[in-house]
């Protein structure tokens, strides 16, 4: 494919523009500093971002978050809106194969000091009674049919009726675990197949669990809302829709390269191949996705259940006793129908956000009631090794971005090249010699994830922050890490 | 007797890909599939014990649909059978057409490395060509 360069001129500090050229409907903007935009330019990710804003019906821009990297048609840290009123679209390679795919923080009353010498113990505890690595499966046994129809339909309340949590956790999850849209007789049989043994299991690649302690808070208020202070215990649990997931994407994309020729849509790049909203290959990906959706929240929902207990039998100490509790959960693969304000009228719009989070702020409807004075918790992994952080989202969040912002650290390196600048190191003892305790099942896959293979997190954090769409709340530093 | 897969892995930011040639478009295929299970986990430690007759349908003699149905079906037999496909037989294909025995073995984590969690094979910069010096396959798969 030849490439194109696009001009871009740089509007303010930390926001870039691509202008409307050729057949773009809409310009691109790119939420950056000049670093990451020296990356960026070299990636192609600006050419996605071009070639998003040709999407019909597309509302406003083509954005990208900070932590931006190329992907599958829509660039990873993608957000785009469609007005279904006005044939706008809804496009799965702009929610990605990992429907769903999100994080959880939960919060805990232990110390650091209290303990930091247990750190191996609970980090084997969960290695062993949370299934992860490659082809994962049998967390709570092979579901029926039946029931996994109601994970589609239920999400995190099924999890939550079989005994997995409480309805407290549903309140403090995005959407309450459960996109309503779902429809299971739009899930194909290869789809059921792949996901009746995998509810509970965190699969591989960047997905993991983590032990860690805050070590900074930047907002003492917002903070404490959340149940988060200095010093204290908290786990991390990242991990998507699994197989079941990846498969709706696959038979969907495949569906939409024929809506596509249907209706006459132009497109620079096959594989943001996309229909209406208001159409009925449209509605059937929506009820589909949604599916998946929920049964990422019920994995999340089975996984954090799964990690308490593992927690509370370690320590032999109730689950009261140790405090956890759910701060949040976020998704940063979706789309979502959300109302939000387009030239001055508020609009009913579909938000694609790919590898990019909702950050609703203060005083909004759909922010938890505890939450409310502070705004959404905003979780933002690092890569393995390094910081992560708890954000809110401001006014600007919702003028700018559709209420959106950055998912992550983004990669800069290809797997190879990591693992080639891996070779002769062990990366597990470099953690450790941090203070970082790692546990793997993939041979590989500690190199592919190496600190170094990751943008910078702070810098994106820090990025979004200047830009006025995201404040950092807290940070964690990790103590303990299980990956797939 | 596993034939060691002839494949170039191909750097890719946020996943992985492979190039090859292939003297004909089935050994394209072959090829192009045992270059993916060999990213997956080596082919050499996979038995022959597991066989399956495997056909997909493609549309209006599109190729690139046909590789990519191939590759995903490869990829749901992977995870809903819990194996890992070591010898790839094309017994038949055209424009819409392909017909094929695959083998392998179950999944044994004690004695299978499991390397690269494929989600989806991808259409992006995909090519899968004719030329004079054979077929030439890239795909790039998402991780």
């Amino acid at each position: 494919m030849a490439e194109t360069t696009h001009e871009m001129r740089q509007i303010s500090e930390c926001l870039w523009e691509v202008p409307r050229t050729g057949a773009m409907r809409v310009p691109g903007r790119i939420y950056a500093d000049e670093k990451l935009m020296a990356h960026i330019r070299s990636e192609r990710a600006v050419e996605q971002v071009a070639n998003v804003a040709h999407l019909p019906g597309i509302v406003r821009c083509s954005l990208a978050m900070p932590d931006i990297h190329w992907g599958y048609g829509f660039p990873i840290g993608g957000v785009a809106a469609t007005d279904p009123q006005e044939g706008g679209v809804i496009s799965p390679g702009g929610v990605g194969y990992d429907i769903n795919c999100g994080v959880r923080l939960v919060a805990t009353s232990m110390a650091r000091a209290e303990v930091e010498d247990r750190i191996r113990d609970l980090v084997l505890a969960l290695f062993r009674d949370v299934p992860s690595g490659l082809g994962s499966h049998g967390a709570i046994g092979k579901l029926g049919k039946r029931e996994l129809e109601q994970v589609m339909v239920e999400g995190a309340g099924w999890a939550v009726r079989r005994g997995f949590g409480t309805e407290a956790d549903l309140e403090r999850t995005e959407e309450r675990g459960r996109l309503p849209l779902a429809d299971p007789g739009n899930v194909g049989q290869k789809a059921i197949q792949r996901g009746l043994d995998q509810v509970g299991t965190l699969g591989s690649g960047n997905h993991f669990m983590e032990i860690d302690s805050v070590d900074e808070v930047y907002d003492e208020e917002a903070a404490r809302a959340f149940g988060l202070e200095r010093q204290m215990i908290a786990i991390q649990i990242h991990s998507g829709s699994r197989g079941f997931g990846y498969q709706i994407c696959d038979d969907y994309l495949d569906l939409m390269q024929k809506a596509v020729t249907r209706y006459s849509i132009a497109l620079p790049d096959r594989q943001l191949a996309c229909a209406p909203v208001e159409s009925p290959e449209g509605e059937r990906y929506l009820s589909a996705m949604a599916c998946a959706a929920n049964y990422a929240w019920a994995n999340r929902q089975v996984m954090m259940a799964l990690a308490k207990r593992a927690f509370a039998r370690t320590l032999a100490r109730s689950e009261e006793e140790l405090g956890l509790a759910l701060v949040y959960d976020v998704c940063h693969n979706i789309a979502k129908l959300e109302r939000h304000a387009v030239d001055g009228l508020e609009k009913l719009v579909c938000v694609h956000r790919k590898g990019a989070t909702r950050a609703f702020p203060a005083e909004h409807p759909d922010v938890p009631p505890a939450y409310r004075a502070a705004g959404q918790p905003v979780l933002v992994p690092g890569d393995m090794g390094t910081h992560s952080f708890v954000c809110v989202g401001t006014d600007a969040t919702m003028r700018e971005t559709f209420g959106s912002t950055c998912h992550g650290a983004g990669r800069v390196m290809s797997r190879s090249k990591a693992k080639k600048a891996a070779k002769g190191r062990r990366i597990d003892e470099e953690l450790s010699r941090r203070g970082i305790l790692v546990m793997a099942t993939g041979k590989a896959t500690l190199a592919e994830e190496m600190p170094a293979a990751y943008k910078d997190v702070t810098e994106v954090v820090g990025v979004m922050e200047r830009a006025g769409i995201a404040r950092p709340v807290v940070r964690l530093t990790p103590l303990g890490v299980v990956k797939g | 007797m596993v034939e060691r897969p002839s494949y170039k892995e191909i750097e890719h930011t946020a996943d992985v890909g492979l190039e090859l040639t292939a003297p004909d478009l089935a050994s394209a295929f072959e090829r192009a599939a045992a270059g993916m299970f060999d990213m997956i986990s080596d082919l050499d430690g996979i038995e022959s014990e597991w066989r399956r007759e495997v056909r997909v349908a493609g549309r209006d003699d599109d190729l690139e649909n046909l590789l990519i149905r191939w590759l995903s079906e490869l990829i749901f037999l992977h995870e809903s059978e819990h194996v890992l496909l070591s010898t790839f037989d094309v017994r038949r294909i055209d424009g819409n057409l392909l017909e094929a025995v695959v083998v392998g073995e179950g999944i044994d984590p004690k004695r299978h490395a499991l390397k690269v969690e494929i989600k989806a094979a991808t259409y992006h910069d995909l090519v899968i060509r004719e030329t004079p010096s054979g077929w030439r396959v890239r795909v790039i798969f998402d991780t």
